[in-house]
């Protein structure tokens, strides 16, 4: 006997990815051979890589996640749903690390491997998660003539209005980082968006095999190893960024995480974190990264909104702030247009020409062979349930480590 | 009811102070330096909200009577708020003739920060401070380094002949690295990289950074020389490194994996060598070694 498991509900061998929020699955009988009767008890397990991920399961859209799941499944061929997600404090570090075995009685009669694929601290990712990061990065920007350069063209001055300065921002910028994350994984499927706890020492980041040691000038020097050193924006090789702190710290004068927390349960509140810490872990520095026309061109830009993003999902899970209809989970005001909750966000909307900036570079948001959701064309609504916990099909396929399923 | 009211205080302990009272403290000359600049950073969001504090800020940043640390703070904190753009745009007008202003200031560090903002910004007035002062070093406001790093954001074709010069007479290696760094925007340079890449006379630093604009401005340049220097057994490590990283990441795969002499070359590297080239020859092992 035969069973085929699919993860979130494909056959596609690249939607094998889960995060906290639980993934859509369905098992179903593809060999009956052996076949007592017309439906078989599956015993669903798995098997954990050392330092590998780890997941539990569930029948339905609610209810309890356990280790294993009993399911009975029809031989006729047809599809029984079940859950998985990985299990909180548990992701993976290398791709497919976990292994979902399914069995009848002690037979094994199918498998298959998954990666809890988590958004974790840039500071303490494995040297192969490291490797994998700057290798994608490197590839996405393909000496300037990359894909990379769409995005260095979102963030601009011009395009600034779109993403800054109004409610907005938040929606923006978690669209634009999962925009690029899912550009990264078609090159390298195994690879998550790390982020920069700016509010602690992250001595690791700034390396030379990661991104980077400023010299005295803020010209970042990379190991001859390092993908990194053949960055390539605006037809200029390199990368300008000089800390206006230690490195081997945190920078001074940014709100640590739990006054950000603090700062009020109304995201019309939340949202002065735009100022501190955001707009202050970007002018810790010099160099592309501390100001608005040049940021997006140091890939640090990146995990540094990472966290920002990561803070702003740490502040929903607080207040409970997933549902747009909830009053307090966005600042409704008379805001400009890209800053209301109905409002499609550019560039993916593909709408140039006052007030929208003159082009739109990049088209529609890349899909995801895991998740629908936010669709092509995000609204400022979308990435506030982005786990789904609200609306299941709004999940994005994208977790932090330290903030569970909602 | 105990519970309660700690978690109310532990609360309130750890809310900032408001802004209004930053803002005080900051601009306040009677307050120690520490506390100024840690105040500093808490009044982003007030600057745009009124102009009077805007202006309070700018002065700080404007009198040198004032403590470098506190000007820099109030740099940096003006620099903070405009990442608000839609609330900024009422203030840019200041801001920017501010920092012109500032541009010419005693102070070393300030005229950098300054600089740089103004080049990020695209500012004709600090483009042309910074020519001035690599085409007569009496005027510069700051190192030839760092004024052609600084004019790499926004690249004429009257900065090319000022790098050339330097280039051909540097005052020091890292204004002939960002030198170079800019002429790589310029496609007529490329000789310019192939030669430096392969001079083994050169430092490590310059020939990587060649081997970076040459990879930007004829690609298939930098891997046929990136493969020469890897043939080259008596060729330094560190180049021989970035030409490994040029080949595994950069290479067209197919002519790559057809290439023998290459891969058993790159094979004996991974046992033989320094640790950056057999790193380096392991990470293309591992992808062209099966």
């Amino acid at each position: 006997m035969k069973v085929e498991l699919q993860i979130n509900n494909s056959a596609n061998a690249r939607a094998r990815f889960v995060s906290w929020a639980p993934s859509p699955c369905r098992i179903r009988v593809t060999d009956p051979t052996g076949a007592s009767g017309p439906v078989v008890v599956v015993n669903l397990s798995r098997t954990s890589a050392a330092s590998g991920g780890d997941v539990v399961f569930r029948k339905g859209t609610t209810g309890l996640f356990a280790n294993t799941l009993a399911l009975k499944v029809p031989i006729n061929g047809t599809s029984v749903p079940f859950f998985v997600a990985g299990k909180f404090g548990q992701p993976s570090s290398n791709n497919s690390d976990v292994r979902i075995d399914a069995k009848v009685a002690a037979s094994l009669v199918g498998a298959v491997k998954v990666m809890v694929r988590i958004r974790k601290n840039a500071n303490s990712l494995t040297a192969g998660e490291r490797d994998r990061l700057v290798a994608a990065f490197a590839k996405l920007n393909n000496q300037g003539a990359g894909r990379f350069a769409d995005f260095r063209d979102m963030h601009t001055a011009v395009s600034s209005p779109q993403a800054h300065g109004a409610p907005g921002f938040l929606p923006w910028h978690r669209a634009y980082l999962l925009d690029l994350e899912r550009e990264l994984q078609n090159i390298d499927p195994s690879v998550a968006l790390p982020y920069w706890r700016f509010d602690q020492p992250s001595p690791n980041i700034f390396t030379l095999d990661y991104f980077g040691v400023s010299d005295p000038i803020g010209t970042v020097q990379f190991s001859p190893t390092n993908p990194l050193q053949f960055w390539k924006t605006d037809g200029v090789p390199g990368i300008n960024r000089r800390p206006f702190f230690s490195t081997a710290v945190a920078p001074p004068g940014l709100l640590t995480q739990a006054q950000t927390l603090a700062l009020g349960a109304a995201y019309a509140q939340f949202r002065g974190m735009e100022g501190n810490p955001h707009g202050s872990a970007h002018v810790s520095f010099g160099g592309f990264i501390s100001s608005i026309p040049t940021a997006a061109r140091d890939p640090l830009f990146f995990l540094l909104h990472c966290n920002v993003d990561r803070l702003w999902a740490k502040w929903q899970r607080q207040f409970a702030r997933f549902d747009f209809t909830v009053a307090a989970s966005y600042d409704s005001g008379a805001n400009p247009i890209g800053h209301n909750l109905p409002d499609t966000m550019w560039p993916w909307n593909g709408i140039t020409g006052p007030p929208r900036p003159p082009t739109a570079p990049g088209g529609t948001m890349a899909a995801s062979p895991c998740v629908s959701a936010p669709g092509p064309q995000p609204r400022v609504r979308d990435p506030l349930d982005y786990q789904g916990s609200v609306n299941a099909v709004s999940r994005m396929g994208f977790d932090y480590d330290d903030v569970p399923f909602a | 009811m105990t519970t309660k009211r700690k978690a109310t205080k532990k609360s309130k302990a750890q809310r900032p102070r408001s802004a209004r009272a930053a803002m005080s403290v900051a601009t306040s000359e009677n307050q120690v330096v520490k506390e100024r600049v840690a105040a500093m950073a808490e009044v982003p969001l007030l600057v745009c909200e009124s102009d009077k504090d805007l202006q309070k800020v700018l002065e700080v940043l404007r009198n040198q009577d004032e403590p470098i640390e506190v000007r820099l703070a109030a740099l940096q904190s003006l620099q903070a708020a405009s990442f608000s753009v839609i609330a900024f745009e009422s203030c840019r007008g200041d801001y920017i003739a501010t920092l012109r202003k500032v541009a010419t200031d005693p102070n070393a560090e300030m005229r950098q920060r300054v600089l740089g903002i103004l080049a990020r910004e695209k500012d004709g007035f600090a483009i042309k401070k910074l020519l001035d002062g690599l085409k007569n070093p009496d005027k510069a406001l700051v190192p030839p380094e760092k004024a052609l790093q600084l004019l790499s954001y926004d690249i004429h074709a009257e900065a090319y002949p000022v790098a050339r010069a330097i280039i051909n007479k540097p005052p020091n290696e890292d204004a002939k690295r960002e030198a170079l760094r800019l002429l790589a925007a310029d496609a007529k340079s490329a000789p310019v990289f192939e030669k430096l890449l392969r001079d083994k006379n050169e430092t490590a630093e310059i020939r990587q950074v060649s081997a970076a604009a040459l990879q930007a401005l004829k690609p298939d340049s930098l891997q046929e020389n990136a493969r020469a220097i890897l043939l080259d057994d008596s060729d330094y490590d560190e180049i021989r490194a970035t030409s490994l990283t040029a080949v595994t990441q950069f290479g067209d795969e197919e002519s790559v994996s057809k290439d023998e002499t290459l891969k058993k070359h790159v094979s004996r590297m991974s046992t033989k060598g320094g640790a950056k080239v057999k790193r380096g020859a392991r990470q293309f092992m591992s992808k062209y070694g099966k």
